[in-house]
């Protein structure tokens, strides 16, 4: 626990220096200022030293010369004090629960209009004083999602150390990630792979399937959009225990932007990438080509899914041969297909020929 | 027409019956019948117009004699009546004119005179006095005393109706307080239902004068309006007419009046704006209309059978075989040279030649020959003549070869070859069998030929002849045709003649000459208006515009117009419209005038007012008021109520308008930004102090002073004040982008303060010093004024020069 003492007062510390800037700047007459980076896909370009997309030169600034500004400047100072009080007291809180305790703040403008409001005031906070919010001791609403998988761990949990089989002391939803994994300490595994799926339905055929068993594989769910706790485990997962990174998503534009943020790092949290990206992370499908080769069911792109993959033709995480290659395939058949449409060959199609067809492919099996 | 007329009625009885009813109409029923158009209609009008005819006639007076003037109005309750009495300061008027002043209609000194002047008919205060003796049957009194007297005059006078001249009931000579002036007393049938009109003319009549002083008082109010400037309006100078601004009748009047025996020196003597030029054009235009011109042919070339040569040569006998010759063959030579000819361009050739001829072969070409001459190469070249032989089918053939080119030439090529041979092939002979001979016509009947021959032509050809091209027919040849070199008739000559009076009118008029001088008019100038308006109304924002002259009719004009915005303006309902026309309001018939319909076409919203709908008159806490300055304003009626829509008008209406409203239109948006700006300083100013102060508490920091950061936010003027021992030191901090120009006083008290040289000043007063700083700081720069005073000083600074929301004061 003594460590964990040192980064709450670092955290801490970091932050009042933060305070510290905009009082001097105060003292000497000048507009207080905050700088952040512009937090934009334009605005993010790949560091070839940690192979991980990061944010640009471009910054914007908040400044107190707008009332706007001002506003959210005031906002960073409540809420400076309110997470330097939290880390004296050892406490923890949600990111809504800022949200609505920023309701008992004695100024006005000092409240949150809005979650995304608070949430991203956060993230700012964050790039400023190069300290995660899971330091601040904010965490999000939602956990992270379930692990499965040969892979025996010791967690640190508020009522002792806790040491469980990811397959053996689990029920058949598998092991609840925390919301900080660094809490985790990993003691052994007889994987040889980590499968992240997207959707809940497919987690659970795989596991009725017993893929898990049959294939030595971690099957982590990422539940849509994975929470910066699934990335950040799936992370170690790779770079402590060695394992190769897969995912498996549905064949649209959506999906590609989950994988996306776990192999090259969010927009929003692209501050973290080195911290939260799986750059070796590799797709599995469903691609376009396989909704060809495999004669998936379809569905028609609506127009928002050509949008978005138009949009990210132009996303620089997206600009590789392979990818070009697949999203321009996509608009040509005009078609996008769900993991589950995979059950038109039958329940055991996945398991028996399509993922190992495809793992194999990508020389994982 | 006079055979027919007695044969109607029989005889004589009828026009016995008809003269036996015919008599002169009295002044009083003239008026009767008229009092509408006079502004006499109601009871309640009678009151105001009286009060402004008097009014009027007042300012009038005294401005003429370059007395400020000093006004006072008063009506009371008088029984069954009311009694009006107006007086003025003014030079008053001698005992000799007095009476024909109040007592006759039409008398007065501006009819006839072209000026600038309030009254102009001299029917106002003449027809105040009979409205009030037809309804109260009261005589008017009137006090006058001239500048200079000892006494006043003192007349109880009535106008007796039928023969329009003042009846003096009483006159005597009196005493009166004012050193000089004039006063009035009617009493007359009337109600006050028009207060508000009777209130607005005062009130606007003090707007527009601000040079007056104008009192009130009626039996429910009492308004003074005090003079604020002693500068009186320009005086006006009296202007001839210009050509354009006269009619017939006042023509040929000026016709008869002139001593002028040419018309070039008419002109040029009565009116304005003609000098040698423009007289020459005029009489060429009248040249035109009173003689016509004379059609111009090609003069027949060397292959052509007619031979001018041959014609002169047989047209002159007894000169001499050579002389002649010599001068048949140097005409016809000299023609070739012309492009084209006319009759008496021909004459005068001939007349040249003749002289050289008889120079050198010593012979003598009388006026006889040479009009023979004339004559006979005349016919040779339009192909007319007996002696040359020319049969006549050929007869007019050169006219309708040379017409055939000519209409050729301005037709479009959609006619067909036929039809432009039809119409050449019947002008040509309306040509050659003209009266004329020498083919002298107007241009009304050179159109009644074309008339004719297109006529004919659509109508046994088959063939269209429009309009248009009749048109431009008409023109090609009147092009052709050339002025013809005769002397005008003389002044006597056009003055008896109607038409001829009529056509040097047409003359005139088609003539351009420059506008008239603008002497005669008297604006009051923006800077007066503003200055009015401020007097009347305690606005935020004033701004007024005064147009160059311009002209309509003759008549040069300037349209000024002036704007009061905000402040106790009300702000309910729509904007105030004030019409003035030679500084007299118009408060009747708003609807009717043309200021009105400008001021509702105007999009206000462009200038930043609220206006329903984007059309109508604006909306908010706006005055606009309107003056139209002319010698001779277009009224809609007699009672002077509305302005004409004269398109002339009408536009420097809308440019006097829009000029003051950009005016307005900046001042509203600096106002908004203003407002802004002090709404985001008071926003700024709650959360700032808040921020600082959690700030203060996180880093367990001292309390913050945040002026300095605000000003710097706030783009503002900072001044600072530094103490260093005895060193008292003002920063000026322009953060601004633009210039600060400021003024500061620092008062110092308990200690008196050093300044080395400088810009500064000090002075004492009762143990405290001023300290006095004027200084300049550009944007972005800083300014410090550097001086001592003894520790225990105090100090109490002022800034002045710059909006307060522009300035952050920190000492």
């Amino acid at each position: 626990m003594s460590a964990d003492t040192d980064t709450d007062a670092d955290a801490r510390a970091q932050l009042i220096d933060l305070a510290e800037e905009f009082y001097e700047q105060f003292e000497g007459g000048d507009v207080p200022t905050m700088r952040i980076p512009t937090r934009t896909k334009s605005n993010i370009e790949y560091d070839e030293d940690k192979n991980v997309w990061v944010y640009g030169d471009r910054e914007s600034t908040r400044t107190a010369k707008t009332i706007s500004g001002a506003e959210k400047l005031l906002k960073a100072t409540y809420t400076i004090d309110f997470l330097a009080r939290q880390l004296d007291q050892d406490r923890s809180s949600t990111l809504r629960e800022l949200y609505y305790l920023s309701e008992s703040w004695d100024v006005d403008e000092a409240q949150f209009n809005s979650q995304d409001e608070s949430n991203s005031l956060i993230e700012d906070l964050e790039i400023v004083s190069e300290v995660k919010r899971e330091d601040f001791h904010m965490r999000p609403e939602e956990s992270g999602a379930k692990v499965m998988g040969p892979l025996l761990l010791r967690e640190q949990t508020n009522r002792g150390d806790r040491e469980i089989h990811c397959q053996d002391d689990v029920g058949q939803g598998g092991y609840q990630i925390p919301n900080n994994p660094d809490t985790i300490e990993f003691l052994d595994n007889d994987a040889e792979f980590v499968l992240c799926v997207e959707t809940g339905g497919m987690r659970d055929r795989l596991v009725e399937n017993g893929f898990d068993d049959e294939h030595d594989a971690l099957v982590v769910h990422l539940g849509g959009q994975p929470a910066r706790a699934t990335r950040r485990l799936t992370k170690r997962l790779h770079d402590e225990l060695d394992l190769p990174v897969t995912v498996f998503t549905d064949g649209d534009p959506w999906s590609y932007r989950i994988f996306g943020s776990v192999s090259y790092g969010s927009i929003k949290s692209a501050h973290l990438s080195e911290y939260l990206a799986t750059p070796e992370a590799q797709f599995i499908g469903i691609q376009p080509e396989d909704i060809v080769e495999y004669d998936l069911p379809t569905d028609p792109l609506a127009d928002s899914d050509v949008n978005a993959l138009e949009s990210e033709l132009e996303d620089p995480r997206f600009q590789t041969d392979y990818w070009e290659e697949q999203i321009e395939l996509q608009l040509d058949i005009g078609k996008k297909s769900e993991q589950q449409s995979l059950a038109s060959y039958g329940l055991d199609f996945v398991t028996e020929t399509y993922l190992p067809e495809r793992l194999d492919e990508m020389g994982v099996l | 027409m006079t055979s027919e007329q007695s044969q109607l009625g029989d005889g004589e009885e009828i026009a016995e019956e008809l003269a036996e009813s015919q008599r002169s109409i009295s002044i009083a029923e003239f008026f009767e019948k008229n009092k509408h158009m006079l502004g006499f209609g109601s009871k309640a009008r009678g009151l105001v117009t009286a009060v402004k005819e008097a009014v009027d006639n007042a300012l009038d007076a005294c401005e003429e004699a370059g007395i400020a003037p000093d006004i006072y109005v008063e009506i009371q309750e008088a029984g069954d009546y009311y009694r009006l009495i107006v007086e003025d300061n003014g030079p008053g008027i001698t005992k000799e004119q007095l009476p024909k002043v109040f007592g006759k209609l039409l008398y007065g000194s501006r009819f006839h005179a072209r000026e600038q002047n309030r009254g102009q008919q001299g029917i106002g205060i003449s027809a105040a006095v009979l409205h009030s003796q037809l309804t109260s049957g009261k005589p008017a009194k009137i006090t006058s005393r001239t500048k200079g007297g000892t006494e006043a005059e003192y007349f109880e006078l009535i106008i007796d109706t039928d023969a329009n001249e003042p009846e003096i009931d009483v006159e005597e000579t009196t005493t009166w307080e004012r050193p000089h002036g004039t006063r009035i007393e009617m009493e007359m049938e009337a109600n006050m239902r028009a207060r508000n009109q009777l209130h607005d003319y005062i009130k606007h009549t003090a707007v527009v004068n601000p040079h007056a002083r104008i009192e009130l008082r009626e039996p429910s109010e009492h308004m003074k309006y005090e003079r604020v400037t002693d500068q009186l309006p320009a005086e006006t100078e009296e202007i001839r007419p210009h050509p354009h601004g006269v009619e017939l009748g006042t023509l040929i009047k000026m016709l008869d009046a002139t001593d002028s025996y040419s018309v070039s020196g008419f002109l040029q003597s009565e009116f304005t704006r003609v000098g040698g030029k423009t007289s020459d054009s005029v009489i060429d235009n009248f040249r035109d209309r009173h003689f016509g011109r004379e059609m111009s042919w090609t003069p027949p070339r060397a292959h052509d059978p007619a031979d001018v040569a041959r014609a002169l040569d047989a047209a002159v006998a007894n000169k001499g075989a050579e002389a002649t010759a010599e001068f048949a063959d140097r005409v016809a030579d000299a023609l070739d040279g012309y492009d084209r000819v006319a009759h008496h361009e021909l004459c005068d050739l001939v007349d040249d030649v003749a002289d050289d001829i008889e120079d050198k072969h010593d012979v003598t070409f009388g006026s006889t020959v040479r009009g023979n001459a004339c004559e006979a190469g005349w016919a040779a070249i339009v192909g007319t003549g007996d002696a040359l032989g020319v049969d006549d089918a050929d007869e007019y053939e050169q006219l309708r070869a040379d017409l055939y080119a000519v209409v050729d030439e301005v037709t479009t090529t959609q006619k067909d070859d036929a039809t432009i041979q039809g119409i050449a092939d019947r002008l040509a002979p309306k040509f050659g069998d003209s009266d004329d001979a020498r083919h002298r016509l107007t241009r009304d009947e050179i159109r009644e030929f074309v008339r004719r021959a297109a006529d004919a032509t659509e109508e046994y050809d088959d063939a269209t002849f429009g309009e248009t091209a009749r048109d431009n027919v008409v023109e090609a040849i009147w092009e052709r045709a050339r002025r013809v070199p005769d002397d005008p008739p003389n002044v006597t000559e056009i003055a008896g003649d109607r038409d001829a009076s009529s056509e040097l009118l047409e003359a005139m008029r088609e003539t351009d000459i420059i506008a008239p001088p603008t002497g005669c008019l008297s604006p009051i100038e923006s800077d007066l208006i503003e200055e009015g308006l401020r007097k009347e109304y305690d606005a935020d924002f004033y701004a007024a515009a005064t147009r160059e002259a311009s002209v309509h009719g003759g008549d040069p004009f300037i349209v000024e117009a002036g704007l009061a915005y905000g402040g106790d303006v009300a702000a309910e309902g729509k904007a105030e419209v004030m019409r003035f026309a030679n500084r007299v309001p118009l408060v009747y018939q708003r609807g009717a005038c043309a200021t009105t319909d400008v001021v509702k076409q105007i999009n206000w919203r462009n200038y930043n007012l609220d206006q329903p709908g984007g059309s109508g008159i604006p909306n908010g806490p706006v005055v606009i008021m309107v003056h139209v300055a002319s010698t001779n304003v277009p009224f809609t009626s007699e009672s002077k109520d509305a302005v004409a829509n004269v398109p002339e008008l009408e536009s420097e209406i809308e440019l006097a308008m829009r000029e003051a409203a950009r005016e307005l239109k900046s001042f509203l948006k600096k106002r908004r930004s203003m407002q802004q700006r002090r709404e985001k300083q008071d926003k700024l100013a709650t959360i700032l102090p808040e921020m600082a102060e959690k700030l203060s508490a996180v880093t367990d920091n001292d309390d913050l002073d945040i002026d300095d950061t605000l000003a710097r936010i706030m783009n503002n003027v900072l001044v600072e004040r530094q103490r260093d021992d005895d060193t008292v030191r003002l920063v000026i901090e322009n953060n601004s982008d633009r210039a600060a120009d400021v003024e500061i006083t620092d008062i110092v008290a308990g200690s008196e303060p050093v300044l080395p040289n400088g810009d500064a000043s000090v002075v004492e007063m009762d143990g405290e010093w001023f300290v006095k700083w004027s200084t300049s700081v550009s944007a972005g720069d800083e300014a410090t004024l550097e001086y001592d005073a003894g520790a225990d000083a105090e100090f109490d600074i002022s800034v002045e020069g710059l909006e307060d929301e522009r300035v952050t004061i920190d000492a």
